[in-house]
Parts: structure tokens; C-alpha cells; sequence
């Protein structure tokens, strides 16, 4: 089976799913509107969206001094730093830290840099009970799914299967109670956090001038791993880091706003190596490993402003293919606009030769963004790179030529016009185009079309002139 | 595995061929980070009313449940009667030292046991600590800064300020005074920059948290509820001055 075939397998089916059409509506248009309260009482706002992008590309210039001086304060501070090239080093680093240390079972805070490596499954090959302990992410673990959205990971679930599913692992009887099910999950995670004998987490940011990781969340798992285990392992892509505690305070002023509509996360916490003398809690060792997988081939590459991306989930909630058919319709760790180019980044373009046209480029992913990433001028470009490469297939690129050339050309284009007008008189049925013969048939599997006019703009122009 | 020389080189490269999107600086630093933190703290000293009532505000928005009392004697009292009301028979507290009073004198004739952080860090000490944060109700602590726009408290973790009192017992409390009030973001940067500029306080507290408002979650079905992992409820309890 092709790829391509898979991501319309995939979409056919999410478009006939009924509960997963009405949850992403009332999430999408639940996190539209918490967002956009947010940002009308905050006149500041756009002057720090502003100011956030001027950072982030600021710190792309000089990405190479940021990264040797977060590791150099992260030393400082009691830290151990590795650098790991590719996915593969990531995961190795961590699989060799939980042998040379007896870890058998290690607490997660939500990552997407640890979906991005596949970390679970690795370590679960060696030996070690990894647990997801975001909420959303420990009901998606213990249905052995994926994550559908970056910060809702189990919006397609219904209060009722997650009762069953607690019901069926914790081999308890729980009613379809948000409260009951949240209350189960505290239980039993709080063991979890007081035996695991390492914390991984990802990154928010991470401040280079003083060597702190920040993490950004709502249940207060991050500070449950940060603090509880004896080892504490953090995994950040490179464009994670920025310069200093001040710019921190631009990017915290817009990123919960961005995505969830809060003013500030519940919990925002900022690390400092391993544990201090005197403290009761917090690990005796404290990992950093800065991943590239990808990355520094786009620094100077087409998809740059991809690397500004927070991971706040805001260009989902508003893309209208994201919100039709969400995210594990995309086959990817990265869903929604944003995560086409970030696939594109991490597996390069062949990956996302379908996923290149799932969007209808209508900007408004661009319009939410807390660091204005110009996500369509990215996939336009995409496009055009997959056409030159050849990997598009054939039929389409052919199609796109012929279509380029009509269109360039008005003695092309009226007579396209007037053969169409006479090809199309089968098929037009109560006003619309619903059936096509042939490739044109592929566009109206899943749409309809209205029918060349009778007479066209400028033969009308000239009547009225 | 990657060197880290490697790994730099390879990005020196690619940093190197790039133009750059367009001009673009960080956001401008204090100069003199202790001094800027010095004229916040004055600037605070004449607004606290203002940053104390906005404060109020957003950390009840955010469902923080806050008190006001006129001396640090009354706060034992406001302490007693939460512990009452959940039933607490025990509760951990940041050493005597660290919150600016001690409670085991007031409550422990009410039938309270205070488990008192240790500062010293001795593994057994440490452990018996850990081991009442995970039992108790209640966990009292204090705040480093105040945050008026968002209702948030900032608490600087170490010796004698574990940050398991915030985190593990299902109610926290935290007591502050109006020296601790900051009304922007802005000023919190500032006041971290002074942090990290200062040598030997750059070294101190592992764990910076900022907590606004209690636990919450909204991953079943949107349903937002409370303490799912960290505290369901969260108290400020503001001593003012006589």
C-alpha cells in the first residue's frame, strides 16, 4: 500500500467517525474561543508576538554560542549534558543511563520530543516500564494509542471509554465521571512518582545564560518527575533554547494564552541541575540531552521558521482540515500545519508528500501563532520542491503543468472554458457537479463543484462596458 | 554518539551559511541587574495596595482561595481552622526559619502534628520528610514573589523549603507579605536576573516553581477538574502589618 492511499485511508475514516467529528468541533472551537478571549483583554499581546518571533530568530543566528553556553551553566550547575545527532543517539543515551543505573521503571511528563524518538517502545524492548503520567497522555498509554492533539492528547475519547479502559487496567469498577476518573488516576500515578527511579521529560525552553530548563504544565506532573525520582533525564530539540530570563518572560506572556487560554499555566518550572545540598527533594543527577534529529539541516535550510515553533497547538485548532479530520489521520507525531513541516523537517519531503497538500492554505494558522511562523508560504514552497524533485506522482505534476500553462494563457484559457462548458453539461445535476469521470473523479470522491457558468466574466464585462 | 565538538561544528556550519530571516535581537536585559531589582522593590513599596488587590483578584479567577490577615500571629489561626475544616490531624511545613514562624507552638496543643522540613539534607531526615509530605493534608509554605497580573506564587526551592510542601498534599498554603508583591511578569524577569547575577544566590534553590492557582486538568471530555496530580486546593494567606 502507498503512503498517499494510507493518509486517505486514514482521513476517509475519521471523516465517517461520528463522535471524533463532534468532539474535535466542540475542542477546536472550545480552545478557538479561550484563545481568543485571552488576547482581547491583553492589549500587549501582539507588540510580544512580535517580540517573541525577533527572539526566536535571533537565537537561530547564534544558535551555536546559545547551545554551548546553556551546556556550559547546565555543567555549572551539577548537570551532565549529551548530544545526541539523531533520534537513535537520543534514545541510546537514556537506554544506557537506565542500565549503568538499575532503572526498572521511569515517570513521563508530557513530551512530544520523546514521541518524536519513539522513546517508550525502546524502552520497553529494554526492560524498562515507562509511564505516562499527563493525564490525557496515561489514558492514550494504557489504550496503546497515539496522541491526537499536542495539548489534548485523548480529545477523542469519550468520558465512557475511558471508565471502561480504568475500569478494565485498574481492575476496578469507575463510573464515566471525569472527577471519579481523574480522582483513579491521582491514586495510582501517585504511587508511580514515589517509586520510579527516573523522571524524562522534555522542554519548553531552556535559558541559556543560566543553564535552567522550564517546563509548562497544567496537572503538575512536571514538578512530580523533576522532584521525585532519584535521576531526572530532560530531552529538547536545539531551537528549544533561548537566551535569557527576560526573554523567558516574553514567551510565558503569550504561550498558555496561545494555547489554552490561561494567562500562565498552573505550573511553570524552572530547573536548575540536580538537587542542592540541603533540599529535601529533587534527583541526585540531572540530564540534559540537546537532540538534533533533523534540525540544524533546516537552520539554513527552506523550512527555518519552522524551528520557531512553541508546540502550543494553537494553528490546529484552527486549520479547517486539522478540525475534519485531527490528528492520528495524519500518521505523525506532529499533527496539524505545523506538524507537516515538522515532519518534513525530521524525515525530510518524500514523508510528507501527501501531507503537503492537506491544507487549503487559508492562512489562519499563520493568524494564531504566537511566533507568526508563515506556515503557508512553507507549504506552497513544499509543494514546489516536491513537484521539482519529482516526488509528487506523475499524473498530478502533469496535471499542475497543463493546468499552469491554461491559465498563463487567456486563448488557453477561454478555450478550456468552452470545452468545458460543453464537457460538463452529463454531469451537472440539481446545479452542482457531483460526479466526474476519469482523474476528475478523485476530486469529487469527496466534494462537489460548481459548474462552469454559461457565459463567462469578461463576455459579460463587454455587455455591460 | 555525537562529540559535542562535532555537534557544534555542524551547526557552526549551518548557522554561518544562513542569512537569517531578517534583523532580530533578544529582548534588552537590565544592565545592572541588582540595581533594577533594587528599583522594582521601591517602585513596589509605594504600589503594593494596588498589586495586592490585582493580586487577589487573579489568584481567585484562577480558584486560589485567599485570607488577609493583620499579623503573622493571626496566621496560625487561619492555618488551625483549614486544618479543621479537611479534618487534618498532620501537616508538613518549610522550616520555621524559611516561612518566618514557627506553628508547632499554636497548633500542636490543638492535636496538629507539624512535620517541620529539615535543612540539613541528611538521607534519613530527608526521607522521614518526604514520607510526611506524602501523608499529609495539609502543606504550608511561603513565597519568594507575589505576582499580581496572574495570580501566581513564585517559590525558590532549598535547604529547609522542599518543594514536595507545595506539590504532594492535597491543600497548600502559602503565607507572604507585601515585600514579596510584584505586579508584572516584567519585574519577575528582572528579579530573576538579579538572582543569576549574584554569584552565590545563582548556586541556591534547584527548583523555581511558579504555581497559579490549583492542579487542573480538562483531558476527560473537557471537563476541567482539580488536582489531578498536584493540590486541589491552594490558599494565600496576606500578612499585613498592624
Amino acid at each position: 500500500m502507498t503512503a498517499s492511499s494510507r493518509f486517505g485511508e486514514r482521513a476517509a475514516v475519521a471523516l465517517k467517525d461520528a463522535y471524533l467529528q463532534e468532539a474535535l468541533t466542540i475542542a477546536t472551537t472550545k480552545f478557538i474561543g479561550l484563545r481568543k478571549d485571552s488576547f482581547a483583554g491583553f492589549p500587549e499581546g501582539e507588540g510580544l508576538r512580535d517580540q517573541a518571533r525577533a527572539i526566536k530568530e535571533a537565537t537561530l543566528q547564534k544558535l551555536d554560542h546559545y547551545l554551548e553556553q546553556v551546556a556550559d551553566n547546565v555543567e555549572r550547575l551539577g548537570g551532565h549534558v549529551h548530544w545526541a545527532a539523531t533520534a537513535e543517539e537520543a534514545r541510546e543515551t537514556i537506554l544506557g543511563l537506565c542500565r549503568d543505573r538499575g532503572v526498572k521503571m521511569a515517570v513521563k511528563s508530557k513530551s512530544m520530543a520523546t514521541e518524536e524518538i519513539e522513546l517508550n517502545e525502546a524502552l520497553e524492548r529494554a526492560g524498562v516500564t515507562p509511564i505516562e503520567t499527563d493525564l490525557g497522555e496515561y489514558i492514550i498509554q494504557l489504550a496503546h494509542e497515539k496522541p491526537s492533539h499536542i495539548i489534548a492528547p485523548a480529545i477523542h475519547k469519550t468520558k465512557g471509554q475511558v471508565a471502561d479502559l480504568f475500569s478494565r487496567e485498574l481492575k476496578e469498577r469507575f463510573a464515566a465521571d471525569p472527577e471519579v476518573l481523574t480522582a483513579a488516576a491521582r491514586k495510582e500515578l501517585r504511587q508511580k512518582f514515589l517509586q520510579a527511579d527516573m523522571g524524562i521529560t522534555g522542554a519548553n525552553f531552556a535559558v541559556a545564560d543560566t543553564g535552567t530548563v522550564v517546563l509548562v504544565t497544567n496537572e503538575g506532573n512536571g514538578r512530580m518527575v523533576t522532584s521525585l525520582p532519584r535521576i531526572h533525564v530532560a530531552v529538547m530539540g536545539i531551537e528549544k533554547v533561548i537566551p535569557s530570563m527576560t526573554d523567558l518572560m516574553v514567551f510565558l506572556a503569550i504561550l498558555a494564552r496561545s494555547a489554552t487560554g490561561q494567562k500562565l499555566s498552573v505550573y511553570t518550572t524552572l530547573v536548575r541541575g540536580p538537587r542542592r545540598s540541603g533540599e529535601v527533594d529533587g534527583p541526585e543527577e540531572f540530564h540534559l540531552i540537546l537532540m538534533d534529529n533533523g534540525r540544524s539541516r533546516q537552520i539554513a535550510g527552506a523550512l527555518r521558521e519552522a524551528l520557531y515553533c512553541l508546540r502550543c497547538g494553537a494553528c490546529l485548532n484552527v486549520c479547517p482540515v486539522y478540525r475534519q479530520i485531527g490528528g492520528h489521520a495524519y500518521g505523525e507525531t506532529y499533527p496539524g500545519p505545523i506538524g507537516i513541516l515538522l515532519t518534513a523537517m525530521l524525515k525530510g519531503d518524500r514523508a510528507v508528500k501527501d501531507l503537503a497538500h492537506a491544507s487549503s492554505l487559508c492562512g489562519a494558522c499563520q493568524e494564531v501563532c504566537p511566533v507568526g511562523i508563515d506556515i503557508p508560504r512553507m507549504l506552497i514552497a513544499l509543494r514546489h520542491r516536491l513537484d521539482r524533485e519529482r516526488i509528487a506522482p506523475l499524473g498530478e505534476r502533469l496535471m499542475f503543468r497543463i493546468f499552469g500553462r491554461v491559465l498563463a494563457s487567456p486563448a488557453l484559457f477561454r478555450l478550456g472554458a468552452a470545452l468545458g462548458r460543453l464537457a460538463q453539461r452529463p454531469f451537472v445535476r440539481d446545479g452542482r457537479l457531483r460526479s466526474l469521470p476519469l482523474l476528475f473523479g478523485r476530486w469529487t470522491r469527496s466534494r462537489d463543484l460548481p459548474p462552469l457558468a454559461r457565459r463567462t466574466f469578461s463576455e459579460r464585462w463587454k455587455d455591460l462596458a | 554518539m555525537a562529540t559535542r565538538g562535532e555537534f557544534l561544528e555542524k551547526i557552526r556550519r549551518e548557522v554561518r551559511r544562513a542569512p537569517g530571516l531578517f534583523a532580530a535581537s533578544p529582548a534588552a536585559r537590565p544592565d545592572r541587574p541588582t540595581e533594577a531589582a533594587a528599583a522594582a522593590r521601591r517602585q513596589m513599596a509605594e504600589r503594593w495596595p494596588e498589586a495586592l488587590e490585582r493580586f487577589r483578584q487573579e489568584f481567585e479567577r484562577v480558584n486560589g482561595i485567599f485570607h488577609r490577615v493583620a499579623g503573622l500571629d493571626e496566621v496560625a489561626g487561619v492555618i488551625g481552622d483549614i486544618a479543621r475544616e479537611k479534618g487534618a490531624r498532620e501537616l508538613v511545613a518549610w522550616a520555621p526559619g524559611e516561612l518566618g514562624l514557627d506553628l508547632r507552638p499554636s497548633l500542636e496543643p490543638q492535636g496538629v502534628s507539624i512535620a517541620v522540613a529539615p535543612t540539613d539534607g541528611r538521607d534519613d531526615a530527608r526521607r522521614r520528610h518526604r514520607e510526611a509530605a506524602a501523608r499529609a493534608p495539609i502543606g504550608v509554605t511561603g513565597a519568594d514573589f507575589a505576582l499580581a497580573e496572574t495570580g501566581t506564587l513564585i517559590l525558590i526551592s532549598g535547604a529547609g523549603r522542599p518543594r514536595s510542601t507545595s506539590l504532594l498534599p492535597e491543600t497548600h498554603v502559602a503565607v507572604f507579605d507585601r515585600e514579596r508583591l510584584l505586579e508584572t511578569l516584567e519585574q519577575v524577569g528582572v528579579m530573576l536576573e538579579a538572582l543569576h547575577a549574584d554569584a552565590e544566590r545563582s548556586m541556591s534553590g534547584g527548583v523555581i516553581s511558579f504555581i497559579t492557582g490549583p492542579s487542573r486538568t480538562a483531558d476527560i471530555e473537557l471537563t476541567l477538574t482539580r488536582g489531578v496530580h498536584g493540590p486541589k486546593e491552594v490558599h494565600a494567606i496576606f500578612v499585613g502589618t498592624r
